[in-house]
C-alpha cells in the first residue's frame, strides 16, 4: 500500500514501527539514514493530513417525533 | 333528561362521553397515596391535596419514573366513571414527579432498581475506540450544546463521519423520541462505532428526561457503544450511569471521543526526534567503542614497548659487564706478551700501560 493511500491511523502505525526500529537490535547504521529520512517523511506527511481533515457531519433524514 | 329513561350502562357511557368531550386531558398535581401495582401489570393510587383526594389507574408500562407515596406528582389523564367499580378516578397516561423532593426521590428509586438488576456494573462498559472513523449523535441540533460539541469536534480531529438525529432533549416527547433514535443507529446495517447522547445543562426538571427509565434502559440495551453527555459536571443522570463512558459535559463528550490533532503532531514530532536522539546517541556509542578499541591498542604497544626497554636495560647492563675497561676499573690488569723469561710483556691497567722483563716464570 503506498503512503498516499494511507490512512493516518496506518501512518501513524507505521511512523510508529519505523521508530521502534531505532530501539530494536535490527538497529544498523548503515540503513539509519535512509530509515531516519523515511520517518521525518512520514511525520511530515501525518501533520499534513491531520491538519487539512476535516469532519463530514450529516444530520440524518429520519423523524423521531412519532413512530416511523 | 327526566324523561329519558338510560340503563345504568348507558348512563357510564354518556357520562363518560361528555368527560372525554369537557376534558380530554387534564394535568392534575398532588400527593401520591395508597400506591399499589396489581399483577404486575396495574398501578393505582390516590392523588390528594388539603381538600381532596382522587383515584388514579394507570399501565405499568406508562410509569416511567417509579414513584411512592408522599411524592408529589403531575398525572396527566382523562377522568373517567369506571363502569365495573362505579368509581370516578383519573386514568393516567404519564406521571411526572415534581418539586425538588420528589424528583430526587423518584431518582433515587429508579437508581437503586436498576443498581440491583447491575446496570450501572464496570464489567458491562465497553471502551469506545481511540479513533474512531465512523460515530453517530442524537441531540437537539439547535442547542448551544451541539454547537460547542461540533466545534470541539472539529478543533480537535478530522475525517470522522458523524450522523446527527435530531431530537427534543427536554419535555414529555424527548424520551420516546431519544429512544427512536437510538433504536435507529441500533438497526442500521453498518452501526456507527460510538453513539453520543448530548445535552447542555439545565434545571432537574429540564434533565429529567434524562432519567427516564424506559430511555435508561434503551441506552444500557445499545450496541453501540455509548457515550453519554448530559447537562454540566455536577449533574448526575441515570442514563450516562448506564452508558459506557460518562462525559461530564457535551464539550468533554467530544474531548473524550477524539485525540487532540495538536497532541497527535506533537507526539509525533517528539516519536521523529526521538529517534534522531536514538540514532545520535549509537553513533556516540559506536565513535566511543571505536576510541576505547584505539586506546586499548595503544596501551598494549606501549606496554610491549615498555617490556622491550626493560629487556634491552638489562642486557645493556650485561654488556657493560663484559667490557674490559669495566674490569680494570675494578683493578684487574691486562697482560699483552709471551710468558717466557727474558721476553718483554706490557701490563695495561686502568691508568698505565707498563713494559716489563719476565724474570722468573712458576707453573701453577
Amino acid at each position: 500500500m503506498s503512503q498516499e493511500n494511507k490512512t493516518v491511523q496506518q501512518k501513524m502505525t507505521a511512523l510508529t514501527e519505523l521508530v521502534g526500529w531505532f530501539q530494536s537490535t535490527e538497529f544498523s547504521l548503515e540503513e539509519a539514514v535512509d530509515k531516519y529520512k523515511a520517518a521525518e517523511a512520514l511525520a511530515e506527511e501525518i501533520e499534513k493530513d491531520l491538519t487539512k481533515l476535516k469532519n463530514d457531519i450529516s444530520v440524518v433524514k429520519q423523524r423521531f417525533d412519532s413512530e416511523a | 333528561m327526566d324523561d329519558v329513561l338510560l340503563s345504568v350502562s348507558d348512563f357510564v357511557d354518556l357520562t363518560n362521553q361528555t368527560l372525554e368531550y369537557a376534558y380530554p386531558s387534564v394535568a392534575i398535581v398532588g400527593e401520591v397515596a395508597e400506591y399499589r401495582v396489581s399483577q404486575g401489570k396495574w398501578v393505582s393510587f390516590k392523588l390528594k391535596d388539603d381538600g381532596a383526594i382522587i383515584g388514579c389507574f394507570m399501565g405499568i408500562y406508562q410509569l416511567r419514573v417509579p414513584i411512592e407515596n408522599g411524592m408529589k406528582i403531575v398525572v396527566m389523564g382523562q377522568p373517567r366513571l369506571n363502569p365495573k367499580w362505579g368509581t370516578f378516578t383519573v386514568s393516567v397516561r404519564s406521571v411526572k414527579p415534581v418539586g425538588e423532593g420528589s424528583i430526587k426521590k423518584g431518582f433515587d428509586l429508579l437508581k437503586a432498581k436498576l443498581e440491583a438488576e447491575g446496570l450501572f456494573s464496570s464489567d458491562r462498559k465497553r471502551s469506545l475506540p481511540s479513533v474512531p472513523q465512523s460515530v453517530a449523535v442524537i441531540t437537539s441540533t439547535e442547542s448551544a450544546a451541539y454547537a460547542d460539541f461540533t466545534r470541539i469536534l472539529n478543533e480537535r480531529w478530522g475525517g470522522l463521519r458523524v450522523e446527527v438525529a435530531h431530537t427534543q432533549v427536554q419535555g414529555q416527547p424527548a424520551a420516546d423520541q431519544i429512544i427512536r433514535a437510538i433504536r435507529y443507529f441500533n438497526n442500521l446495517e453498518v452501526l456507527p462505532e460510538v453513539l453520543i447522547i448530548i445535552r447542555g445543562g439545565g434545571s432537574a426538571e429540564d434533565l429529567a428526561t434524562f432519567n427516564d427509565e424506559p430511555l435508561t434502559r434503551e441506552i444500557a440495551g445499545s450496541r453501540i457503544p455509548t457515550l453519554v453527555g448530559v447537562g454540566h459536571e455536577v449533574d448526575h443522570t441515570l442514563a450516562d450511569m448506564v452508558s459506557d463512558v460518562r462525559a461530564a459535559t457535551p464539550t468533554h463528550a467530544a474531548e473524550t471521543l477524539v485525540p487532540d490533532r495538536q497532541e497527535i503532531i506533537r507526539r509525533v514530532r517528539l516519536q521523529v526526534e526521538g529517534a534522531g536522539n536514538a540514532y545520535r546517541q549509537y553513533i556516540t556509542y559506536y565513535v566511543e567503542s571505536t576510541r576505547q578499541q584505539l586506546d586499548r591498542v595503544h596501551d598494549q604497544i606501549h606496554e610491549h614497548y615498555e617490556k622491550a626497554r626493560e629487556r634491552l636495560a638489562l642486557l645493556k647492563g650485561a654488556v657493560a659487564q663484559l667490557n674490559p675497561d669495566n674490569v680494570l676499573k675494578r683493578g684487574y690488569a691486562l697482560l699483552r706478551g709471551r710468558h717466557e723469561v727474558g721476553q718483554t710483556i706490557v701490563i695495561e691497567t686502568v691508568n698505565e700501560v707498563i713494559e716489563a722483563e719476565v724474570q722468573h716464570v712458576t707453573r701453577k
